[in-house]
């Protein structure tokens, strides 16, 4: 049972949350706390003033296990940002795009950029294949057993203010 | 199936009728009526699309970015991408769409949806994700816009005064048609436009809320979203971020904004899956096949 064998190992690499990269360096973006574990009531180690430059450890959810300021604790995840010096995680980033519709932060070299839109045409070989590819209702649920990911009532949400 | 916009049809040319002069023969009435019917705009005619309408306009737009960046050709990962894709589908509001997902062979760090339930995501976003959760989260959210309509009601703008006759033959004919030849055309040019320039900031801002409620209802930390704006904040080209900055909020406005609309609601949420075993091991094809430790065995003297 290779496969096993695989899932196996590659559980041994999950029992401690994902570690960051190596280098994942960032900084606060507004003022908060560092506190002593990922819990919204846990201990405060001290406070985070904005800009405050933090090495990220480890994530944890919502959290951010950093090193700043010769402390260290953790940090809500949505208030740092990452540095423009970090390398985004996998590879090195010639072409980096946001949302779901294309705004071109950097031009890539093979980037699917405005200009390969706008001159592509319909390939209907491959949107035959496409829709080949759809897996049904009980295959969803297959994996979400295989997952043990469960299921829970969620309210939407309500619109956040910006800055 | 009944289509309720073309319930309007005998209406429109009852309008057309009486507004003919009454000594008009029949000839020119219906004349008076084709040129009623080619002459009238689409206009909000969208508003009612049907579900059949809906998919065929996605999959062309999902047919044209596939002609921009073809599919990965890796059958497991597609598969996986489906499963977990559907799943989260099954949380949203439309559950039963004809959902197909898809890696798509670009470097690029992007992800689309057309109408209907058509989501491509390329390659270099999937291969930079850290859990995944950061991938539940991309997947979360373009399933949101697909919810929302977002790109049909943006096409719905664009091609307001486009012929509705042409659109019509467009949903009844595959190709091969000239007046839905020209309606494909139209399509298509009005949906380079919107994938290369992108929706408005409300309604990047919606799917974001959409999708962490998505991948939370999912049984995955709704927390994967914003890892991976987080990842785009890193970004090095300051410069590049004035490009199309009207209609495509920042990620750290993005994030400024989840931080808000999600406050602690998700803090004391049990359970919720960040990574898992199989998710790993499709990323880590070079992972050691057989590294179980051996049967011990009786000892014996060495070679040397």
């Amino acid at each position: 049972m290779p496969g096993l064998r695989v899932l196996l190992l590659a559980a041994a690499l999950l029992l401690t949350g994902t570690p960051a990269l190596a280098n994942e360096r960032g900084s606060v973006i507004r003022a908060g706390d560092l506190y002593a574990e990922p819990f919204i009531d846990a201990a405060k180690v001290g406070p985070l003033a904005p800009n405050q430059p933090v090495t990220i450890i480890a994530r944890k959810g919502g959290w951010l296990s950093v090193e700043t300021g010769g402390k260290r604790g953790w940090v809500r995840l949505l208030i740092v940002r990452l540095d423009a010096a970090t390398p985004a995680p996998g590879k090195s980033s010639a072409a980096l795009r946001t949302g779901s519709t294309g705004r071109t932060v950097a031009t890539g070299v093979k980037g699917l950029d405005e200009g390969s839109i706008q001159a592509a045409s319909v390939d209907r070989v491959q949107l035959a294949r496409l829709d080949r590819l759809g897996a049904s209702e009980s295959e969803a649920r297959a994996l979400a057993v295989q997952n043990r990911l469960k299921e829970s009532q969620v309210a939407k949400l309500k619109p956040g203010k910006g800055k | 199936m009944i289509r309720p916009r073309r319930l309007f049809w005998p209406l429109a040319a009852g309008i057309a009728l009486a507004a003919a002069p009454a000594t008009a023969q029949f000839g020119v009435l219906s004349d008076v009526v084709n040129k009623a019917q080619s002459a009238k705009k689409i206009g909000d005619g969208l508003h009612s699309i049907n579900e059949q309408e809906e998919i065929k306009i996605g999959g062309d737009l999902a047919g044209m970015l596939l002609g921009a960046a073809p599919l990965v050709e890796d059958p497991a990962k597609q598969q996986y991408v489906n499963r977990l894709g559907r799943w989260l589908a099954l949380h949203s509001d439309r559950p039963a769409l004809p959902w197909k997902f898809a890696l798509i062979d670009s470097d690029d760090f992007n992800a689309f949806s057309t109408p209907g339930g058509y989501v491509l995501i390329t390659r270099g976003l999937f291969d930079r994700m850290r859990n995944e959760s950061e991938l539940a989260g991309v997947l979360a959210h373009e399933i949101a816009h697909v919810e929302r309509k977002h790109h049909l009601e943006a096409l719905q703008k664009a091609l307001r005064n486009q012929s509705f006759s042409e659109m019509q033959r467009y949903f009844s004919v595959s190709t091969g048609n000239g007046l839905a030849d020209r309606f494909t055309d139209a399509l298509l040019s009005a949906g380079k436009d919107l994938y290369a320039k992108g929706l408005d900031k409300e309604a990047e801002y919606e799917a974001d809320r959409i999708g962490v409620v998505i991948a939370a209802r999912s049984g995955y930390s709704p927390y994967g979203l914003a890892g991976v704006l987080q990842t785009l904040s890193a970004t090095t080209e300051e410069r590049a971020y004035g490009l199309h900055t009207r209609t495509h909020p920042l990620p750290l406005d993005r994030l400024a904004r989840l931080d808000s609309a999600m406050g602690l609601r998700f803090e004391n949420m049990p359970d919720l899956i960040e990574d898992t075993p199989a998710f790993v091991a499709l990323r880590n094809p070079a992972l050691p096949p057989r590294p179980a430790p051996s049967p011990p065995r009786p000892a014996r003297k060495k070679r040397t």
